[in-house]
């Protein structure tokens, strides 16, 4: 053959290849996706909604960590890679604001998809207003209290709690009640008595906002105005650091989830202010044999806890057809049947209608108290700068914490960078 | 013109054109994004808003010069990357030394010494934050067995910028102690002899003529160890994402903060770059200083 018969074949083919219409059918939906259990679980189902569309996925999973960075680089080219995204509520300022997503209320609205049955805090904490809808609802981590029942039922702690304090030992109803047990416990029951997540940054920005919002004070007021330095917001850092220097154990302020679960899981602290799933992972016999059967979740102390959630979104800059498919999915995913499926795995509803399941409730009786701990959660503020904020909350804190400024500098100084921020 | 110009210009019009391609190739990898990067840094490129217009000039690095948290990290960065160098320096030569009298077992000390250069930074502060966790962590464990007391290695602000310069000389002094070895395994015998008949101590013997005959290899090692120290990014973010406070926040994590999770790569690449005139200034004044020592 000679050359320029290859250069025709070749020409001849790309042609042919040019001249076909885009297929639906063909659309690869390509999403970054964080390596957690709900990634998993969702992973698993995909040959069925493969099957029924025709639509194959693909999930690329990596760490929290990376992930910003990497969809950032995506969305700022003309050309997104992923198309598909799965949006933390952290991000769900920054994305809207720089124009990234596309409004999934027109999709909505031409598909009828019903949103009545989502918990209406879940949509609000991912952004939702009147006139749009950027990222719809995928699973919640609203955090609780997770503690150690045997430990409040011991006689001799009890005993102890009282002559020590004049109060029974019970589950906690205040922050201030809360810490006092904390510390009770790593003086008197050999264990830490909180296990805290102190590391700069997300882990201890978001540890702090549960203590916040249970001593009832507030990130932000009427009209978006500052209100984190107030009496209560004073309560809060206060208990959180006497929390972390008195109550936790050694090594909290570089300390992340990952390590508060394996304190936990072997035994070694009463209780940990956590994402409220986590306690299938420690009430588990066979990864944390030590608590196992021991372990109890409550709404945070005082009545509201930090509230947070993972969404769907669909970027702009990708084909219609490849959106198309992309809403086509999200509502499959989000779906009652679908959604009480992959809570019968473990997953974190955002509708309301799978904590009510009978199945579900069967398995799992504490998702009665889990739906209290999302219905009553608040939120972190959300807006473009909200992951800086958490390293700017968390260096104060973490500060704080180690007894380098006093807390009523960090707290200011979170206040004022909170305020900056806003203003930028 | 005479035949002989004529053919040196010929060759030396071929020469560039042999050094053409290799120039063109450095000009594209590592020109284009070392412009780019010097453009971002005098642009108003924000993520929030991506475009480069309109440019402001220094404006980017009097922001920087006016944050408390820059300074903080300008100067966390100088102590830890002089620390580390010196440690792996001064202990990478002991053990060069020591390994330079070995004979037969050298290969297999080598094959070892190459086990942490060859380990990626992420995996060895991974290893580490797990031997060093406070509660479980084998090393807490071991030290209070022998009854010493537990220490918050990477949580207290008074450890944790050690702790992480510990583990950075742990990883990076293999790479020293090689090339040391190298250096000295390189080094003619006969001015040793001639030592020796001349009735020098070992100890004069190493630091009238070990260490000058070293001096270039030694140089080189520091220089490159104090490039590599002062672009440290990968522990503090493994290890401490910056804290306690800001304990470990150094310059390249600063950059890094500005970036990605302040948006504004334009303060980022400002200060990347001031990072960049750093490494320069210190390599240039260095290599003057021996310049001037092999003069004089």
């Amino acid at each position: 053959m000679t050359l320029k018969k290859v250069l025709y074949a070749a020409a001849g083919i790309g042609a042919l290849m040019a001249a076909s219409p885009a297929n639906a059918d063909e659309i690869v939906l390509r999403a970054l996706m964080e390596d957690v259990p709900e990634t998993q679980i969702i992973e698993a189902m995909l040959p069925d909604f493969e099957k029924e569309t025709g639509i194959k996925v693909e999930f690329e999973k990596i760490g929290y960590g990376d992930m910003h960075d990497k969809l950032v680089s995506q969305l700022v080219s003309p050309q997104s890679y992923y198309n598909l995204l799965e949006v933390d509520f952290l991000w769900a300022g920054e994305f809207p604001a720089a124009g990234w997503l596309a409004d999934l209320k027109p999709f909505v609205e031409k598909s009828n998809y019903d949103l009545s049955p989502f918990i209406p805090s879940t949509l609000d904490l991912l952004g939702r207003t009147e006139d749009s809808l950027q990222i719809l609802p995928m699973y919640n981590y609203s955090m609780g209290l997770l503690y150690r029942k045997d430990l409040l039922e011991d006689p001799k702690l009890k005993e102890a709690f009282k002559a020590a304090t004049g109060k029974e030992l019970a589950v906690p109803t205040t922050l201030a009640d809360y810490v006092e047990i904390s510390k009770f416990m790593k003086a008197n029951a050999d264990v830490a008595g909180a296990a805290m997540q102190g590391q700069r940054g997300d882990p201890n920005s978001m540890e702090f906002s549960n203590y916040l919002f249970s001593a009832g004070g507030s990130y932000l007021g009427d009209g978006k105005k500052v209100t984190l330095n107030s009496p209560e917001g004073k309560v809060a850092i206060d208990l959180y650091v006497d929390n972390i220097k008195n109550g936790a154990q050694q090594g909290a302020l570089s300390a992340t989830l990952d390590d508060t679960l394996r304190l936990m899981c072997s035994g070694k602290a009463f209780s940990m202010v956590t994402y409220w799933w986590m306690l299938p992972q420690v009430d588990n016999a066979e990864k944390c044999p030590e608590v196992a059967g021991k372990v109890a979740l409550s709404v945070m102390p005082g009545g509201h806890g930090e509230s947070g959630g993972w969404g769907w979104g669909i970027p702009k800059n990708v084909t219609p057809e490849e959106q198309e498919a992309a809403w086509k999915f999200i509502q499959w995913v989000q779906s009652r049947d679908v959604s009480v499926a992959r809570a019968l795995q473990g997953h974190a509803p955002v509708r309301a209608d799978v904590y009510t399941d009978a199945k579900v409730l069967e398995k799992y009786p504490y998702y009665k108290t889990a739906q209290d701990v999302v219905a009553t959660g608040k939120s972190f503020p959300i807006f473009a700068y909200s992951a800086q904020y958490e390293d700017v909350l968390g260096t104060s804190l973490s500060q704080a914490g180690g007894g380098e400024v006093t807390t009523d500098a960090a707290l200011e100084a979170a206040h004022k960078g909170l305020e900056e921020l806003l203003a930028k | 013109m005479t035949g002989w110009k004529r053919f040196a210009e010929r060759e030396i019009r071929i020469g560039w054109g042999f050094a053409a391609p290799g120039m063109l190739l450095l000009a594209i990898v590592m020109g284009f994004p070392l412009l780019y990067a010097c453009l971002l840094s005098v642009s108003s490129y924000t993520l929030m808003k991506p475009a480069i217009l309109p440019i402001v000039g220094v404006d980017n690095f009097a922001t920087m010069m006016a944050n408390e948290r820059f300074w903080n990290a300008t100067w966390l960065t100088v102590k830890y990357s002089v620390v580390t160098v010196a440690v792996q320096f001064v202990v990478g030569l002991g053990i060069a030394l020591m390994l330079n009298r070995v004979v037969r077992t050298k290969p297999i000390y080598f094959a070892i010494l190459t086990i942490p250069m060859a380990m990626s930074p992420v995996s060895v502060a991974l290893i580490w934050r797990m031997l060093l966790q406070p509660n479980l962590g084998i090393i807490n464990h071991l030290m209070e067995t022998i009854g010493l007391p537990r220490f918050d290695w990477l949580g207290s602000p008074n450890l944790a910028l050690w702790t992480m310069a510990f583990i950075d000389v742990w990883q990076q002094m293999s790479f020293v102690i090689l090339i040391l070895a190298a250096g000295l395994a390189s080094l003619p015998r006969e001015p040793y002899e001639a030592a020796e008949v001349d009735g020098a101590r070992p100890l004069q013997q190493f630091w009238f003529l070990t260490l000058p005959m070293l001096r270039p290899v030694a140089a080189i090692t520091v220089i490159i160890q104090l490039i590599n120290e002062f672009r440290t990014y990968d522990l503090p973010y493994v290890l401490t994402k910056g804290g306690p406070g800001t304990a470990t926040e150094v310059l390249s994590f600063f950059a890094y903060r500005q970036a990605f999770l302040g948006l504004s790569i334009n303060e980022g690449a400002a200060a990347a770059f001031v990072l960049l005139v750093i490494v320069l200034a210190m390599t240039v004044v260095f290599f003057a200083m021996l310049e001037k020592r092999a003069k004089g």
